[in-house]
């Protein structure tokens, strides 16, 4: 070694001395403190309980894995089993509670269509009920998906002076009632801005959201015609006994703070050949759901045989929810 | 020059190669891609008979369609009728029953009472079936077929899907309510009733 380099460790070391002799006291506390701190947590962790250490390993190493899994559009059906199965057991470690998650995919040879009658509905709002429990929404914002608009007669659809919040006993008189919700385009602008390719229409037209990889920018929110998205402002808030326990990847499952969700035609009942929860509560029957390309079925009868229209159709958004009356 | 064809046309078979390479097929419209893609017969996985016995259902046929609805008689609390009523009508009239009334939560607010009474549907003898407009006996488990005599465009609606509710999934077979699952025969209106949902949230915001 030469002098110089002796010289420069020499300098290293007595400015490394000097600042130790300088502030030793301070340092010493702070040393003596995180250590004590270090020895105490770790003390009370093993006498609390034998297997905390485990089960905190393990909720660790699920949720590091979370981190680094891909988008759920690119997994492949292994990769999917797999984080399905991380979820529930991340759930189960966290609550004590058992969830069943689907990760179900389209069935074939099935595109998902709504018909909504406007001389039916009266406005009970039943439907959104269901939508809330089925859907696991946030009790806390009152999330809802659905809108009911009361509008008087005699002005139109005309939203301005709808009113989707009435007190009133319905149906009220001289009044119509219009449910609106996603619609789930066929042409989804919602899908063409989002930024992250967190939000896509599903072979059987579900435009669905990977909560995991939605950032929170909200331009869907912005570029969605009929106000069908909704932002978690906050943490959800859902009491463990009304969680609805029969969930989906892409639907009802847990959000969390700062993503976007919206209806996803309830696609955990939907795939397994259910109706979606607000075509099975509304008792009037205005509401009607079924398979596009079957055409015997009644959705189809309802296109082809009522006078059938659909919200703002000059914008070429191709929206699969159709109006009709009687 | 050779080296500018060559770049040219080298630019243009990428060109029509990338416009080629989509995956999915454009449509106009939503309309022209389920005329496309339309199956005449779809079998499904899945079957509403998964959740039902449709031998606990009563078939309907009509030359367009045919489906299952529920079953009227099951629902009724004593059946049959002429279980109580082994007499007619008219003989019970003539006795004496000292002031006794069966039947006495029905109010009957179907229409007026001059168009409507209980004679329309239930005739005098025989009380376990229904009756139609020209005194044929109709099943309690047909009973839409006495509705339809009036109401013909809810009936034409409910055969072909537009009107009423399936009992349970999308799935075929299809699996319907009948007319007198939601409507009271007695008193079909639907009743005035407040909202089942407030959003005290929404009303906060828009002050």
């Amino acid at each position: 070694m030469s002098k110089e380099d002796n010289k420069v460790k020499d300098a290293s070391q007595m400015t490394w001395h000097q600042i130790t002799t300088e502030k030793s006291d301070r340092r010493d506390a702070i040393k003596k403190l995180t250590a004590g701190l270090i020895a105490g947590v770790g003390l009370a962790s093993t006498s609390c309980s034998v297997f905390s250490d485990d089960q905190e390993k393990e909720i660790s190493q699920l949720t590091w894995d979370e981190f680094f899994k891909k988008n759920y559009k690119i997994m492949s059906d292994e990769e999917r089993i797999q984080t399905v199965q991380r979820l529930e057991a991340l759930y189960e470690k966290k609550t004590g509670n058992t969830i069943n998650m689907s990760h179900q995919g389209p069935i074939e040879d099935v595109l998902f269509g709504y018909a909504f009658n406007i001389s039916k509905c009266q406005g009970y709002m039943d439907c959104v009920n269901a939508c809330i429990e089925e859907n696991n929404q946030d009790r806390n914002s009152e999330m809802q998906y659905i809108r009911i608009h009361q509008i008087e007669k005699g002005h139109g659809f005309n939203f301005e002076k709808a009113d989707d919040n009435y007190t009133n006993q319905v149906p009220a008189e001289n009044h119509f009632y219009i449910g609106t919700q996603c619609f789930h385009c066929e042409n989804p602008p919602c899908v063409n801005v989002c930024p992250t390719e967190a939000t896509w229409k599903e072979k059987d037209g579900i435009v669905v959201v990977d909560y995991d990889w939605c950032i929170g920018c909200r331009y869907c929110l912005a570029s969605c015609p009929y106000d069908g998205r909704r932002f978690n402002w906050s943490q959800p808030h859902v009491p463990e006994d009304e969680v609805n326990k029969n969930q989906h990847y892409l639907g009802n499952r847990m959000r969390k703070k700062g993503v976007m969700e919206k209806c996803t035609f309830c696609i955990q009942r939907s795939r397994n050949g259910n109706n979606p929860a607000c075509v099975e509560a509304c008792p009037t029957g205005a509401r009607k759901f079924g398979n596009l390309l079957d055409p015997k079925s009644e959705i189809r009868w309802i296109l082809e045989n009522k006078k059938v229209f659909r919200l703002k159709e000059d914008l070429g958004t191709e929206p699969k929810f159709w109006y009709y009356m009687d | 020059m050779k080296n500018y064809f060559k770049i040219v046309s080298l630019l243009l078979i990428v060109m029509v190669l990338s416009c080629t390479n989509n995956k999915e097929k454009k449509y106009h419209g939503v309309i022209e891609k389920i005329k496309d893609l339309e199956k005449d017969s779809i079998e499904y996985t899945i079957k509403s008979t998964d959740f039902f016995d449709t031998e606990q259902f009563v078939l309907v046929e009509t030359k367009e369609t045919s489906f299952y609805i529920t079953n009227r008689k099951a629902k009724i609390k004593k059946f049959k009728c002429s279980e109580c009523h082994s007499k007619s009508i008219s003989e019970l009239k003539m006795t004496n029953l000292k002031g006794q009334k069966a039947h006495s939560d029905i109010n009957l607010k179907h229409a007026s009472l001059k168009e409507l009474n209980c004679n329309s549907c239930h005739p005098t003898q025989n009380l376990d079936n229904l009756k139609s407009n020209l005194d044929a006996p109709v099943d309690f488990n047909q009973s839409y077929k006495v509705c339809a005599q009036c109401h013909s465009t809810q009936y034409k609606d409910w055969l072909g899907g537009a009107h009423g509710k399936r009992v349970k999934g999308w799935v075929n077979p299809r699996i319907s309510h009948t007319c007198v699952d939601c409507h009271n025969p007695h008193n079909p209106k639907f009743e005035v009733r407040y909202p089942a949902r407030f959003n005290s949230k929404y009303s906060e915001q828009r002050k």
